[in-house]
């Protein structure tokens, strides 16, 4: 249930991460955004679910997040959102790692993580940052 | 573990940092998945690893003849190839005394017919990657921890190539 919890906040954080990023970021791009940002919503949702109906309070967002650099432009916006992503990433994994082999919260946690690796992905498409793929997703 | 409200600070504050401390326990635990696949039958992981290997073969052959695929299928070899080396490495901590099958059993690698039509290679590396996917994908919901994660980790990336050859 750890894991589940982290890979909650990873999705709050990551909603927050999208309402900032989406000031700073051309006009072009909002469709993309409003899907990432519904995605991470929509994942939020399910998994407090997951976390009500095993009986645990599920985590609740942070009041604010302290952000790796000051968010001031569209460059600086698409890493923010990169490293949502990779969070993401990270704490589905580890969901994967601890969970059973229960086919209901695995596959939740998979489908989680290969969501969050392929909008990295083509978020560095975007920035145009090379490499656009890591090996292994998840981890550092 | 880790502390959901102050790691997610954190995250935000030093996301490599933060990564780092969630995968302390996969690392951690990657020698206690003694749980692995006893001896009734191949390691489970054979098949991805082989498939991983010809991959790589597969790409460097695409590159090799589409220099505007060079880009992609270099990139995807490069992964397939770090795959290849994480499965052959926890098949080689489980079955120490075991060749690699590839050099054991395998007739020795030939390049792969590469369609001259770049869109027709290009397709050919997309299935590849739905192929691996659906494999590591099926593994992941069902083998022990560490090496779900693997090939969770196997699978998310295969659908990142395939996202960049679309």
């Amino acid at each position: 249930m750890a894991a589940l919890q982290g890979a909650l906040a990873a999705e709050h954080a990551a909603v927050w991460v999208y309402g900032v990023a989406g000031a700073f970021m051309s006009s072009t791009l909002a469709r993309r955004l409003d899907e990432a940002a519904t995605a991470h919503q929509a994942r939020r949702d399910a998994t407090e679910r997951m976390l009500i109906d095993a009986g645990v309070p599920p985590v609740p967002p942070e009041p604010g997040y302290l952000t790796p650099e000051p968010v001031t432009d569209a460059a600086s916006a698409l890493r923010l959102v990169i490293t949502a992503e990779t969070d993401a990433a990270a704490a589905w994994r580890s969901v994967v790692e601890r969970s059973p082999a229960d086919p209901d919260v695995r596959g939740a946690a998979l489908e989680a993580l290969t969501a969050a690796a392929v909008r990295a992905t083509r978020w560095r498409q975007t920035a145009g940052s090379v490499p656009l793929t890591v090996p292994f997703p998840g981890t550092p | 573990m880790f502390q959901a409200r102050p790691s997610r600070r954190q995250a935000l504050a030093a996301g490599a940092t933060t990564a780092a401390l969630l995968l302390a326990g996969p690392a951690a635990l990657a020698g206690c998945t003694a749980s692995a696949p006893g001896s009734e039958g191949p390691d489970p992981l054979d098949a991805p690893a082989r498939r991983a290997e010809a991959d790589v073969v597969l790409a460097a052959a695409v590159a090799g003849a589409h220099s505007t695929l060079a880009t992609a299928a270099n990139a995807l070899s490069a992964d397939r190839a770090a795959h290849a080396r994480a499965l052959r490495a926890e098949l080689h901590r489980v079955h120490p005394d075991q060749m690699p099958s590839s050099t054991a059993k395998s007739p020795p690698a030939v390049a792969p017919a590469v369609s001259s039509d770049p869109a027709a290679a290009q397709a050919a590396l997309t299935e590849a990657m739905r192929a691996a996917q659906d494999e590591a994908a099926e593994l992941a919901t069902t083998l022990p921890g560490y090496r779900a994660a693997l090939l969770a980790s196997i699978a998310a990336c295969c659908a990142t190539h395939t996202a960049v050859l679309a």
